[in-house]
């Protein structure tokens, strides 16, 4: 299973985990922070569960561009 | 002599509380991400905005936001919500670069101020941005002569923002400089992914770098390996040049530094400035403040470009130059207001009478002295240790949100 966290209050609403992973990252127009699509709150962490390896990579990259590294990424 | 403006960073209340014990007359800060200083791990939030507003207000000190990075459209509404925000709570101004800011800034009637990365450099810009901007600063590539230029211009032209007054002018007087162009650099974002203009800068023009041949691979000797970063900017030696340059402000860098920095610097300057206006600056005094500007961070000392000499004079070490450090010692615990008597529990190392602390704390800002006495565990004693109660008299109140440094040399890397 691969799982994506977000630790979103950290966000700087850059957008490159956006321009890495359009499908799973959106930005909010509502506060300028990235969304993690379908993702789960606890506590200000967003987490997304998936049987979809095909969001492993760009979620990867997607993390490695965070220049605040709030994007983690684990394949389980 | 006419008074000019200290304008004083603060990165958090810490900062926020030393720039007001030591006489700034205005403070910037960021919140949320939208500032140049997103990446500090603490920042203020748009809820910190009313406290920030109440305790200057209380000093008669200004305060201006700062929304100066790039911005994209996903940001315009949190634009408008700060904006909105900073106008209820009666900030006095935004600092934005960006047009849109700037518009949104005006049409909810707030006080704008034009930041650094705009790059005004002559008096036809300064007219341009007049219609929507009370203050701006100037690039750091002027020399005073210049800068005096344009200040004489507004003057003479009547030059008047849309509070009606005339424009004022700033410039920076002492911190970090930029090795590119004011504030506006894309190293970050090559090397790292990491926009500097979105406040993500991660400072590489700080590193050590060699320069190799390819074809060779010849590396080349080089004098000094930190070929790309420049030494702070200070500017207390010819301040009474900068007030007849005839600016308003003297902005003061250090957002991500530690609140006995700004406590430190601001004072200098605070003094510097009143010397200057009373006729009292001398060459005894700037040295003063200049041994009490090295204790702190810096990057060795140059005078920018104010004066019209030459770019290029490199810092020749990645960290900083101060000649005093601090260390943690222990934590606030308690207060008496009947005796004045501060309690600390010892946490680190020790501490003895004779030592110069430092206390610092989200209200206690920073408070540095000599300690001339104090008793340990309840008994009258010079030295305190580890595990030890410390208990001293001090003028003001100690919290639990304190911690308690020794200041102590710091050797300086060659
Ligand atoms: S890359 Fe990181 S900081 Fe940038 S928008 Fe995405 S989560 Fe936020």
């Amino acid at each position: 299973m691969v799982i994506i966290t977000l630790q979103r209050n950290k966000c700087i609403g850059c957008n490159y985990c956006v321009e890495m992973a359009p499908q799973q990252f959106q930005m909010s127009k509502k506060d300028g922070k990235t969304v993690l699509l379908h993702g789960q709150d606890k506590k200000g962490f967003f987490t997304l569960k998936s049987n979809d390896y095909a969001i492993l990579e760009p979620c990867e990259n997607a993390a490695k561009a965070c220049p605040v590294n709030i994007i983690s990424v684990k394949n389980n | 002599m006419q008074h000019i403006e200290l304008m004083a960073p603060a990165g958090n209340f810490e900062s926020l509380q030393a720039a007001l014990d030591n006489g700034a007359n205005s403070v910037y800060f960021g919140v949320e991400q939208l500032n140049m200083r997103a990446r500090a791990t603490v920042n203020f939030t748009i809820d910190d905005l009313p406290e920030i507003a109440r305790r200057c207000e209380a000093k008669n000190v200004r305060t201006y936001l700062t929304l100066n990075t790039i911005i994209y459209d996903h940001d315009l509404s949190i634009v408008k919500t700060l904006i909105k925000q900073a106008k209820a709570t009666k900030i006095t101004a935004v600092i934005a670069m960006d047009q849109a800011v700037i518009a949104m800034a005006r049409e909810l009637d707030m006080e704008v101020h034009i930041s650094t990365q705009v790059n005004v450099t002559n008096i036809e810009t300064v007219k341009f941005y007049a219609l929507f901007a009370d203050t701006m600063v100037l690039s750091r590539e002027l020399s005073l002569r210049q800068v005096k230029k344009i200040t004489d211009a507004i003057e003479k032209e009547q030059i008047k923002g849309p509070n009606g007054n005339l424009v004022e002018i700033e410039i920076f007087g002492h911190g970090a400089l930029c090795m590119a162009v004011s504030g506006k650099c894309y190293m970050s974002l090559h090397a790292y992914n990491s926009s500097a203009n979105r406040g993500a800068c991660k400072q590489n023009c700080r590193k050590k770098y060699t320069v190799v041949d390819q074809e060779t691979g010849f590396e080349m000797e080089l004098d000094n390996e930190y070929i790309m970063s420049p030494k702070d900017l200070c500017t207390i030696d010819f301040l009474d040049e900068i007030v007849d340059a005839g600016i308003k402000v003297l902005k003061i860098e250090g957002r991500g530094r530690a609140p006995e920095y700004v406590a430190k610097v601001i004072k200098c300057y605070r003094d510097a400035i009143d010397s200057v206006a009373d006729g009292t600056y001398d060459k005894a005094k700037v040295i003063t403040w200049m041994q009490e500007l090295e204790k702190v961070y810096n990057r060795g000392f140059w005078s920018g470009y104010y004066l019209g000499q030459k770019l290029g004079e490199w810092s020749n070490g990645s960290g900083s130059h101060a000649t005093q450090k601090k260390v943690y010692i222990g934590k606030g615990t308690h207060f008496y207001p009947k005796s004045q008597i501060g309690e600390f529990k010892i946490e680190a190392f020790d501490v003895a009478v004779g030592d110069t602390i430092l206390i610092t704390g989200p209200t206690t800002g920073a408070q540095e002295m000599e300690v001339e006495e104090f008793m340990v565990n309840d008994i009258k004693s010079d030295k305190a240790t580890k595990g030890d109660t410390l208990t001293i008299p001090l003028k003001f109140r100690v919290r639990p949100s304190d911690k308690l440094y020794k200041i102590v040399e710091n050797k300086v890397e060659a």
